[in-house]
């Protein structure tokens, strides 16, 4: 809300400065920010009793200990019941409804210099004479009034809720908006020629040839407001505050004032004001313990004070024979429910910034979280030289099939904020690509990058949510130092980076087990498995996937954090040797059918005695090998935790190894 | 017969100073060659009287043994020098990645370091929510105006879904709640979207949520360990101001701003006292225990700890900007 410092400072009489009144709005909760001569304030949407100059002038002289006095001149008037003026009222919607005609207008001018100023800053276009004049009731008083021209009404009104169907109806300006049977109407004879609250209708506009004038001033539910102006792509100032809540007993008083005002404007024969059944609203009443309050703010205000801070307020002390306090709340705060809603009003008044400080206190010992493991592997990531990125998580239908498995189901947006990516990722990879596009393009050759977020998809009863660490590592330019060595980056030194951090990170018995038909990577993927647990996958990018955002092969690998246990299991430990190891090599010829692993499994999980561990030294294919066949070097390491080794026992055992290689994996000696 | 007592003071002292092993040599044949005193007065032994000859025999004995150890290990010394051949160390290193968290990522971190050696437990929170956790649990009545101030995106799940991508972090709370045992003290940092984008907004950030629930809590705690935090983050002793605001979930609530260089008062961040409508919602008994939550845009404390102008910077992925942040 937009005001003018001069118009306010004058309202309020006060001498502050702009900065210093901001200021003190700011302080009690309506946050103020100066542009120019204009102080726009904050209000937030629970208040919206201080969308008004009164409901500011309020609020001012509560600061200041003073209890508010209305400052507008008006002579009361005298409301009667007519049905032929206001027929029917539905009493859901309406909880309050007064007509003031005004007949035989003529004479009519505009607003003085200072009110139609006013109303300029305040965003509120000048229209017309009378109905700047409704505006400017509003804006003082915080109760939207409806100017109709009534020589184009015919009488009596009804105010309806629900209508039976959707319905057409020409709003001011000239739009027609198809009014919803949830809305609230003002109807007459002919038919609705208002939505009530959010705008009037066409036909009933005033103009420069009006005589006579209908000028509305009601309490309208915000139950029956809220989400309806959306509904038709309006927001005007009349269904802000209705939505807000507007004081159901300001309306006669709103109206005594716009004829008040009228009379410096306007000549007219006769006026005549008239009032619907109106719903009486209860007041609400709240009771407070002091002893409560106090313990709760960590004060110790007396009852006399706290009395004087919600009386400045509008509150009224009620008698009560409990040890409580009790209040009557003012008809304007619908913010009003509970207790702590008059703890916050105290502690207002009282100043957030001399409430005392205490100490930060400690919560009791935690357990590890799937938090810390993330950390630890972005942590582990970082030392490995990748730089992680972030970006949004709306991707193209067509990216989110080049990168997800068929069988996903995406999560789409209703109300995508670019209609050329309604869908959230399945994958972290799309933007990794494009990054890796824009920052060779930038001249950077050699990339590793990682991200760490969360991929969606739509599942049988709602949506999953995963946490992905996706990484990649590309090079444009082939890596060569100036003394001219090289450096490869192939497969295994991606399997090498992933195996790294993850043992470092003391992830036990991981496997990797090829798995060729990933979306993202070539036949040449691996799964990462810990037990039968999958907790990621790496391998060589496929290009289709990349939509050719680069040239050279690509490396991958994506980790799930969340499948990654937080539980070590208790340690056990195992006597070191003091005794020397010693290693032996074995050459074989296999046939290249048989994998690495399938070695590794005949070796490793029969035992044979006394080795320690096992490595591959070597592979040769080409000359003097036999098509199908491949030589592999092994390297056996053999230790004992008692004694030195005789050659005759690692003999042996080589024989029992190569014993077990021939006889499960027909693996022979090769001379 | 007459033997120098400072030999090998004199040998040790001119070995400093050699620098190759051609010098090397020549000083030992000046110490240990035929010609030297040592190996030539073996000759003069002939003409001393045989008692004179052995104690003179053993000293020149011992003299010799002295000198060809001392020679022996300054050789060592010269050829491992020598054996290097002299590098230009200057020349650049074999090429190597340098690593670094994004700068949203570090931020979060600082604030995480902050609270976690205070034992707030980090929960991660769903990015789709429904509106309940979103909204209802968080006492946002259905059409309430300050929905309003949230620019919900909603998701396509059938007639009438409520699932939406969560406008803040404060849903973690309701999870946390209802799932935890009390007391409570947690923080969930985490992507929040609201569908809004233009120069300072964009339609995702991150944004990290507090909540503290214990039977002795009040206003002054919720004072204490934000002010204490805030410059345990800054760094340097802070201006604080903590002026009343709305959330539905809180009662009172409080927006924090912190006096920033010339810029005046900056808002950092919104707290407030768990709303009893909230605490009842998750089954916690109001009379017994009370809460303080808090909740901060990471993006907003990043660009002022690192002084980024433009919060888009942040999601560029280019390099030419990141890399500043691993310096």
């Amino acid at each position: 809300m937009k005001i003018q410092y001069s118009f306010l400072k004058d309202y309020l009489s006060t001498d502050l400065s702009q900065q210093k009144l901001a200021d003190v709005f700011t302080k009690v909760g309506f946050e103020c920010e100066s542009d120019g001569p204009i102080i726009d304030f904050d209000i937030t949407p629970n208040r919206g009793d201080v969308l008004s100059l009164r409901g500011l002038q309020r609020e001012f002289q509560a600061q200041q200990s003073k209890v508010f006095k209305d400052k507008s001149h008006y002579k009361t008037l005298t409301f009667k019941k007519d049905k032929t003026i206001i027929n029917k009222i539905d009493k859901s919607g309406c909880g309050n409804y007064q007509l003031m005609l005004v007949r035989g207008l003529h004479s009519v001018k505009v607003l003085d210099k200072k009110k139609r100023n006013f109303l300029s800053a305040a965003g509120v276009p000048l229209i017309h004479p009378l109905v700047d004049l409704g505006n400017y009731v509003m804006l003082e008083m915080g109760t939207p009034m409806h100017v109709f021209d009534s020589d184009h009404l015919e009488l009596p009104l009804n105010i309806l809720f629900p209508i039976s169907k959707k319905t057409p109806f020409q709003a001011i300006g000239g739009d027609t908006k198809i009014v919803e049977p949830s809305s609230l109407t003002i109807q007459d004879q002919k038919g609705i020629q208002a939505i009530a609250g959010i705008i009037g209708g066409h036909e009933t506009s005033v103009s420069n040839s009006t005589k006579s004038i209908a000028v509305e001033a009601a309490f309208f539910n915000p139950d029956k407001i809220a989400n309806q102006a959306r509904k038709y792509g309006l927001a005007t100032d009349a269904s802000h505050r209705f939505e807000r809540g507007v004081d159901p007993e300001l309306q006669q008083q709103a109206l005594a004032r716009f004829l008040f005002l009228l009379k410096g404007i306007a000549q007219y024969d006769s006026i005549g004001c008239y009032k619907g059944s109106s719903v009486k609203l209860k007041p609400k009443a709240i009771s407070l313990s002091v002893e409560r309050f106090n313990y709760f703010s960590g004060l110790s205000l007396s009852t006399k004070k706290i009395k004087l801070f919600l009386e400045t307020l509008g509150f009224t002390s009620m008698p009560t024979k409990t040890a409580h306090l009790k209040f009557q709340v003012p008809s304007h705060r619908f913010d009003m429910e509970l207790e702590e809603d008059l703890y916050e009003e105290i502690l207002r008044c009282y100043g957030y910034d001399n409430i005392p400080i205490n100490p930060p206190k400690s919560g009791p010992v935690v357990k590890v979280t799937d938090h810390s493991v993330s950390a630890k592997l972005k942590g582990g990531l970082v030392f490995g030289g990748f730089q992680e990125l972030m970006h949004m998580p709306f991707v193209s239908t067509k990216t989110f099939y080049a990168l997800n498995s068929n069988e996903w189901i995406p999560a789409e947006l209703s109300n995508p904020i670019n209609e050329n990516e309604p869908l959230m990722r399945g994958s972290l990879f799309g933007s990794l690509f494009s990054a890796i596009n824009l920052n060779v393009k930038k001249g950077y050759s050699a990339i590793k990058f990682f991200e760490h977020g969360n991929v969606f998809r739509k599942i049988k009863n709602g949506f999953a949510q995963e946490s992905h660490i996706s990484g990649l590592i590309y090079f444009h330019e082939s890596q060569k130092t100036w003394s001219d060595k090289s450096f490869q980056y192939d497969l295994f030194s991606l399997k090498a980076e992933v195996l790294k951090l993850l043992e470092t990170l003391k992830v036990k018995s991981i496997q990797l087990v090829p798995n060729a038909s990933a979306t993202i990577f070539t036949a040449n993927a691996m799964d990462i498995l810990v037990g039968k647990n999958k907790i990621g996958m790496l391998g060589e990018i496929n290009p289709t996937s990349t939509n050719k955002l680069f040239k050279n092969p690509a490396f991958g690998f994506e980790i799930y954090p969340e499948k990654i246990s937080t539980k070590s299991s208790a340690l056990k430990l195992i006597p070191v040797s003091k005794f020397p190891s010693s290693s032996r090599d074995l050459n074989i010829l296999i046939n290249q059918s048989y994998s690495y692993a399938e070695i590794e499994t005949v070796l490793l999980h029969r035992k044979i005695k006394f080795l320690h561990s096992l490595a591959l030294a070597n592979t040769f294919e080409g000359n003097g090998i036999p098509d199908g066949s491949i030589s592999m070097t092994l390297r056996f390491m053999f230790q004992s935790p008692s004694k030195s080794l005789q050659e005759s026992e690692i003999n042996e055992s080589m024989d029992h190894a190569f014993s077990l290689l021939n006889k499960a994996l027909k693996a022979k000696i090769r001379s | 017969m007459q033997i120098p007592q400072d030999l090998i003071d004199t040998a040790k002292l001119k070995l400093k100073s050699v620098q190759s092993e051609a010098e090397f040599f020549q000083l030992r044949s000046q110490y240990l060659g035929k010609k030297s005193f040592v190996i030539s007065s073996f000759a003069e032994l002939k003409s001393l009287d045989p008692d004179s000859k052995i104690a003179a025999a053993k000293e020149l004995n011992i003299l010799k043994s002295k000198l060809n150890h001392l020679f022996e290990v300054a050789l060592e010394g010269i050829q491992a020098k020598t054996d290097v051949s002299l590098l230009d160390t200057t020349l650049p290193a074999d090429p190597y990645f340098v690593g670094a968290e994004h700068p949203i990522a570090e931020i979060s971190q600082r604030v995480i370091n902050y609270f976690s050696p205070l034992n707030y437990q980090v929960f991660s929170g769903n990015e789709i929510e429904t509106d309940f956790f979103n909204f209802e649990a968080l006492n946002f009545p259905a059409n309430h105006p300050a929905r309003q101030m949230h620019d919900t995106f909603y998701l396509n799940a059938g007639k009438k879904s409520e699932y939406l991508l969560r406008t803040h972090t404060s849903n973690s709370q309701i999870h946390a709640m209802l799932r935890e045992p009390l007391p409570l003290y947690m923080l969930s940092p985490g992507r929040v979207y609201r569908c809004d984008s233009d120069t300072t907004h964009l339609p995702m950030f991150t944004q990290i949520e507090g909540l503290v629930v214990d039977e002795d809590v009040n206003f002054g705690d919720l004072k204490g360990i934000i002010i204490n935090f805030l410059e345990y983050f800054f760094n340097e002793k802070m201006e604080v101001r903590f002026r009343p605001s709305y959330f539905p979930f809180t009662e009172p609530s409080a927006e924090v701003d912190i006096k920033f260089g010339d810029n005046g008062w900056l808002e950092v961040l919104g707290c407030g006292m768990v709303h009893p409508n909230v605490l009842k919602g998750c089954n916690i008994d109001t009379k017994k225990y009370r809460g303080f939550a808090f909740g901060m845009g990471i993006e907003r404390l990043a660009m002022l700890y690192y002084g980024v102008d433009d919060i888009r910077d942040f999601y560029s992925s280019n390099l030419d900007f990141l890399n500043q942040f691993s310096s």
